[in-house]
């Protein structure tokens, strides 16, 4: 095309239709001491291409601002619905003797500790009426495993619901002497920065004001963004046949609440509540005096995988920290 | 259109709704029809109807009929959406040369292009909706409640809206709007750019699959948007030359070679971002980018990367544009098929490396060393007649409306361009051609030859 612009434009130089801003090609054949007339338009020819041109322009800034002016609309709009379920309705998981803004949940898991029971999968399934299928775990246990030529074995069969057994289930590791092993049981993070509010297109899935992120099940579309965005693997569909096993809403994404219908009533998670080793422990920060307060002063728990740059609310201790 | 007792009037023709003479009409109309017609719309409605299974069994709760898992949450629906929606913004881009920039040679997009973008769409937000949960909630949520922080929503804002343009662009088109639909057309072309940038967006924001992340992630979407709906423009048009339908003369004088320079432009641009796409992939450090390369050109995926995207894909249609043998119509229609394959087969392999590797567990699985998953007989069923669906509609668009070209186009009075006024200035009239009169150039070696006059501005209004 440039071809034909560069070649036809100097032999209608009168052609008002050319373009005004011709190809620098142009320009330079042109010779310098006889500018094109073609550019040179008395202004009254212009007047009505200007007013043509600025009506234009008008409804050009009319239609912006009507699309502004909709979308400031719709985000006031917004403000009348709710976004997450609040103290008056009455699907609320806040209930109203409980202050959430002055508390400051902290989750801290000790891999040194675990020894891989699973009793916690089946507490946190019975405790939050969780599907059978062990692709449907809002939390579970990790065995990672490294042998002795140095490769690291992850495996957790069936989400470590029913415990270990004596070797490695993932494939390749059997029969290879082991170096070192742990457990390392895994829930939602509860990031700070956590990807999966941001993606949510229907604002679905959200903070609540004491760090919790909790999906409102009346809003979620099942796209699944928030599944592929965690990258902890904390989240999952509810599958279908939750409808006739139990009151979960089926094709929903779910993941684990740090059981918030119990800690803002007092209690704690189930699975921190029947540990038997005590590897999970749970509280309040802000309590200075609470053991969780006391374990993050004194013993430094750390972020799983802190490159993902999410903020993870749950701490680790032991060897989980140290292979990381 | 009025009613009146058992008929209808629609357009200036008379279409009756009563059952029975309908039935009877259908069925005169049916009769009149060629047989490779009747073969044609039989063949797509048996896939039509093994679809329409598929859809309901996969309506809610029937989400089990897909092969997707926590692991591999994003399958074949996902990558059926995602090439409907830019093959939209592709016949989009390819048409802007013409509707909005006033490039002669890709006049005979316009009708075709609006027909088919608007189709492609549709089928686009049909398969989302069996591919969501609660497909009614995202409507309403996401009018709502708006979440300007997810690309998603962005993308749901972009392609909403570009379907009401297009329905604007297709509806100014038939009633002869030419103002509106020189806006419809603007909008479009510039939506055309937005929306699959932002669908990219969509994968690109995931730190979690290191794969997807990145800004590249988005050129590539709409580098492949512009490769579909050019390849599809290839096949249409050459059904409009091979069969002799409205407008076929400039079909193969000036369609068909300008699919081939855009096809041959798409090619060199997409070939180039593949091998961006592999070299970085092979030397990332971000773990899990390396190792969802290697499994797209060496492991699981290798196959369909190289054997369809690759070989298929992008040399076999570069060769057939390239040999002069080949540049003909029928070799035209050959490399757009491939193409259409190619990028199908891309944007398949890009959205299962995204997920194949997984750098952690998910919900309590353990994926080694790869994620599986498997399209099942349902999703496969449902892409088909995505497919089946866009094709059947567009044959009936092309046997009832009109789509011979009417250069219904104004142009915009873009500031920098002074306006031609034929009435002025008479000696310039013999510059402009006719609306539809042919190009000589019929080989589509070298440009059809392309008045300036006509460039940029179209016909007077």
């Amino acid at each position: 095309m440039n071809e034909q612009l560069d070649g036809e434009a100097p032999t209608a130089p009168a052609d008002p239709t050319a373009p005004a801003d011709p190809a620098p090609a142009d320009l330079d054949d042109a010779p310098a001491e006889a500018p094109d007339p073609a550019y040179l338009v008395p202004l009254e020819e212009l007047a009505p291409a200007i007013s043509v041109v600025s009506k234009s322009r008008r409804a050009f800034l009319g239609f912006g601002l009507a699309v502004t002016g909709g979308l400031i609309g719709a985000a006031v709009l917004a403000r009348f619905v709710p976004v997450f379920a609040e103290e008056l309705d009455p699907a609320s998981p806040i209930v109203p003797t409980y202050d959430p803004a002055s508390k400051q949940w902290t989750f801290v898991v000790d891999t040194a500790a675990c020894i891989g029971c699973g009793l916690c999968v089946v507490a946190c399934k019975e405790e939050n009426d969780v599907v059978e299928a062990p692709v449907c775990t809002r939390t579970w246990v990790e065995r990672h495993t490294t042998t002795t030529d140095g490769t690291l074995y992850v495996d957790s069969p069936d989400g470590g619901i029913d415990g270990f057994p004596a070797e490695s289930t993932a494939p390749g590791a059997a029969g290879k002497p082991v170096e070192a092993s742990h457990f390392q049981p895994r829930l939602c993070m509860q990031c700070a920065d956590s990807p999966c509010t941001s993606v949510c297109p229907v604002g679905a899935t959200y903070h609540t004001e004491d760090g919790v992120i909790l999906v409102d099940a009346r809003r979620c579309i099942g796209c699944g963004y928030c599944i592929v965005a965690c990258p902890y693997g904390a989240r999952y569909i509810v599958p279908a046949e939750a409808g006739a096993e139990s009151e979960t809403t089926p094709g929903i994404a779910d993941k684990c609440t740090w059981c918030y219908h119990r800690i803002n009533q007092g209690q704690l998670p189930a699975c921190v509540e029947i540990c038997p080793v005590g590897a999970r422990k749970f509280g309040d920060a802000a309590d200075e005096t609470s053991e969780i307060a006391q374990i993050v002063r004194e013993q430094n728990p750390q972020q799983l995988h802190p490159e993902y740059g999410t903020n993870p609310r749950v701490l680790y201790l032991g060897p989980s920290i140290e292979e990381a | 259109m009025t009613a009146s007792g058992h008929t209808l009037n629609l357009g200036g023709r008379t279409v009756p709704i009563g059952p029975r003479a309908a039935g009877a009409a259908v069925a005169r109309e049916v009769r009149s029809m060629p047989f490779g017609l009747r073969l044609w719309i039989g063949g797509l409605l048996a896939v039509l109807a093994i679809a329409s299974v598929a859809a309901l069994l996969s309506l809610p709760p029937g989400w089990e009929v897909f092969g997707t898992s926590p692991s591999f949450e994003w399958g074949l629906m996902i990558v059926a959406y995602v090439f409907f929606a830019i093959m939209t913004s592709g016949l989009c881009l390819a048409s802007s040369l013409g509707t909005v920039f006033g490039i002669e040679r890709f006049r005979p997009f316009e009708k075709r292009h609006a027909i088919l973008a608007v189709l492609s769409l549709s089928t686009a937000f049909l398969i989302i909706a069996l591919d969501l949960h609660y497909p009614i909630r995202m409507v309403f949520g996401a009018v709502l409640v708006p979440s300007p922080t997810s690309p998603m929503w962005w993308m749901g804002v972009f392609y909403g809206g570009y379907l009401v343009v297009l329905l604007v662009e297709v509806w100014s088109m038939f009633s002869d709007h030419p103002r509106i639909h020189q806006w419809a057309c603007t909008l479009a072309a510039c939506i055309a750019i937005l929306a699959p940038f932002t669908l990219g967006a969509v994968f690109g924001v995931l730190a979690a699959k290191p794969y997807w992340f990145g800004i590249f992630t988005p050129i590539q979407m709409v580098a492949s948007a512009f490769l579909a709906g050019t390849a599809l423009l290839g096949i249409v048009f050459y059904a409009v030359h091979r069969l002799r339908l409205a407008d076929h003369e400039r079909s193969a004088s000036i369609a068909l070679p300008s699919v081939r320079l855009l096809l041959a432009v798409g090619l060199v641009i997409v070939s180039a971002l593949a091998i961006r796409q592999v070299v970085a992939g092979l030397t990332g450090t971000v773990p899990g980018h390396r190792e969802a390369t290697i499994a797209l050109v060496s492991g699981p995926l290798a196959l369909q990367f190289w054997g369809v995207r690759v070989i298929a894909g992008l040399v076999a249609p570069a060769l057939l544009l390239l040999m002069p043998m080949t540049r003909n119509p029928a070799g035209t229609l050959a490399a757009s098929i491939l193409v259409l394959v190619g990028v199908f087969a891309d944007r398949y392999g890009f959205v299962m490396a995204g997920q194949i590797f997984p750098t952690t567990t998910a919900a309590g699985t353990v994926s080694y060393p790869y994620a599986s998953y498997e399209p099942t007989l349902v999703e496969i069923s449902l892409f088909l007649g995505g497919l089946a669906l866009l094709a059947l509609v567009y044959t009936l668009a092309e046997r009832y409306l009109d789509m011979g070209e009417t250069d219904v186009h104004v142009g915009i009075n873009w500031p920098w361009i002074r306006r031609h006024d034929a009435a002025k200035d008479p000696a310039h009239d013999h510059d402009v051609p006719a609306a539809g009169s042919p190009a000589p150039d019929i080989t589509g070696t070298s440009p059809a030859p392309v008045d300036v006059a006509a460039i940029g501005l179209g016909a007077e209004s």
